[in-house]
């Protein structure tokens, strides 16, 4: 049973004004009595705690820079936690950006292998879901070209085709819902819904108040960097449309 | 501190696999679609090499043959270094989508570098020691050295590796500074002359140098068909355990720092 527990955890960025100290700035920094401040703290993700637990599938909602994305990177740990602490129980698969470290000059089965390495999928597992992988991208005829020269559906489905391929305890989703033409659509939301279904924990940032209220049991709502409201998700979604924080 | 190296450890071995793709992506990407593709990586350096070793032969009026081993000797460990310097500099700005996306040991980025760098230099050595055998080299069991000595290179670049990786994040300024800093060093180094012939106000900082240990453990072997001597041996094992040493540390510190200062 997958479990993530978030304990008062903060995010913090530093913001350079003018610009990123040079090796000369911070040499004569040193020496200096008094600092002068060249940047500011800002807190992404401002003391959030909170437990999910197994069959739970969280919607997060908030507006434009409330820390959503944030949040789903420190649970998939590229951020590391400023302050608190996070514990993640499960496989958790990042499907923060889907196609990231697709390489351009590589064709699209050297990237299945390379990107399948990055998504952490092992050799044996990816020789095993390649035939499937580029059968449901529809590329048996352009596998082998380097996918610079995709079209863009090209490449989305060549890139969902491989992130989506294998079902983690605990799935992350930003925001995507893959490109492609009509019927790719339908047949991708189909295997996402699939795989919602097939993982022990779903979590999601959306902006498509619908599609959260259909696939999520529980809603988050992030504002300026701190957990504005938890709840059922009829409740809080219209809460948050209504830009209300109390009833 | 037990666990966590444990867990650094553990983490690297579960990341082998996208540390070799980055390695083969290395190795393959350069000479996409170039005729000679691969064989690129051995031609340039021999004729880079070929040219300096016509040039300061006639310069230095020395035996071309002779020079051209002496040569050869000292430029494979510094190619190899001055690569590993320069390029594992930018090892972390060129994967900042990756970085920024996706979480990975960071340690992968520049240990990809160093070590697709060191498969090409393997790779060159032995076209090259192939040409010094044909021009007359000496060959003897010293050759067996080799292995070992790269061994230690290895670390030692890894190590420098390492530090000029983080840092460059930091002071995006340091990759510039770092390529002049080869060019300068790659003078105070013996490779062009030998080890006794600079002299004047620079001759000092020949011996502070610390890639003269390692240019030591390949010219040995390759040019003077004998082992190293013990107290080059040991200069070199312990500069590449105190590079690693200090390299990994630096690392070890600033390794979550990273993705906030791309």
């Amino acid at each position: 049973m997958s479990s993530i527990h978030v304990e008062n955890l903060s995010i913090k960025f530093r913001i350079y004004h003018d610009r990123s100290p040079s090796l000369k700035d911070y040499f004569a920094n040193l020496f200096k009595r008094q600092r002068q401040t060249a940047y500011s703290d800002f807190w992404a993700v401002k003391d959030v705690s909170f437990q999910i637990r197994a069959g739970d599938r969280v919607g997060i909602v908030g507006h434009n820079g409330a820390g959503k994305s944030t949040l789903l990177k420190a649970l998939c740990r590229v951020y590391e936690s400023s302050d608190g602490k996070i514990s993640v129980d499960g496989r958790i698969a990042p499907l923060l950006e889907i196609g990231a470290g697709f390489h351009p000059e590589f064709t699209g089965r050297e990237n299945i292998y390379l990107n399948g390495a990055i998504l952490g999928y092992t050799k044996q597992q990816l020789s095993v879901i390649e035939p499937e992988v580029i059968a449901f991208a529809e590329l048996e005829e352009f596998i082998d070209t380097p996918v610079k020269y995709y079209s863009t559906g090209m490449y989305m489905r060549l890139a969902f085709s491989l992130a989506t391929a294998m079902h983690p305890d605990i799935l992350v989703l930003d925001e995507i819902f893959a490109g492609g033409d009509a019927a790719f659509m339908a047949k991708a939301r189909a295997r996402m819904h699939d795989l919602i279904d097939k993982a022990n924990i779903m979590i999601m940032v959306s902006h498509d108040q619908q599609l959260v209220k259909s696939l999520c049991n529980r809603v988050i709502w992030m504002d300026r960097g701190r957990v504005a409201a938890d709840g059922s998700p009829e409740d809080i979604v219209e809460r948050y449309l209504a830009g209300k924080l109390n009833g | 501190m037990k666990t966590n190296a444990r867990s650094f450890l553990g983490e690297l071995h579960n990341s082998r696999n996208v540390l070799s793709q980055l390695v083969s992506q290395q190795l393959i990407l350069r000479y996409r679609r170039t005729a000679l593709g691969y064989l690129w990586t051995l031609i340039n350096p021999l004729l880079m090499m070929s040219v300096m070793a016509l040039v300061f032969a006639t310069l230095f009026k020395a035996d071309l043959k002779t020079f051209a081993v002496f040569l050869f000797a000292g430029m494979i460990p510094w190619n190899f270094f001055s690569s590993v310097v320069t390029q594992s500099g930018t090892s972390f700005i060129n994967n900042e989508g990756l970085i920024k996306k996706i979480y990975l040991p960071k340690i992968i980025f520049p240990l990809s570098i160093v070590a697709a760098l060191l498969i090409d230099s393997a790779l060159s050595f032995l076209a090259l020691f192939a040409i010094i055998i044909i021009i007359g080299g000496s060959l003897s069991w010293a050759v067996l050295f080799i292995p070992i000595a790269y061994l230690m290179l290895f670390f030692f670049a890894l190590g420098i590796g390492l530090i000029t990786s983080v840092a460059t994040v930091f002071f995006r300024d340091l990759q510039h500074v770092v390529l002049i800093a080869m060019q300068g060093l790659f003078f105070l180094t013996p490779i062009l002359y030998k080890h006794d012939a600079l002299g004047g106000k620079v001759a000092w900082l020949v011996g502070f140098n610390p890639v003269v240990p390692f240019i030591e453990l390949f010219r040995a072997p390759l040019y003077l068909a004998s082992l190293p001597s013990p107290s080059v041996i040991l200069q070199a094992a312990l500069l590449s355990l105190s590079s690693m040493f200090i390299g990994l540390l630096i690392f070890l510190r600033q390794e979550r720092k990273i993705v906030f200062r791309l």
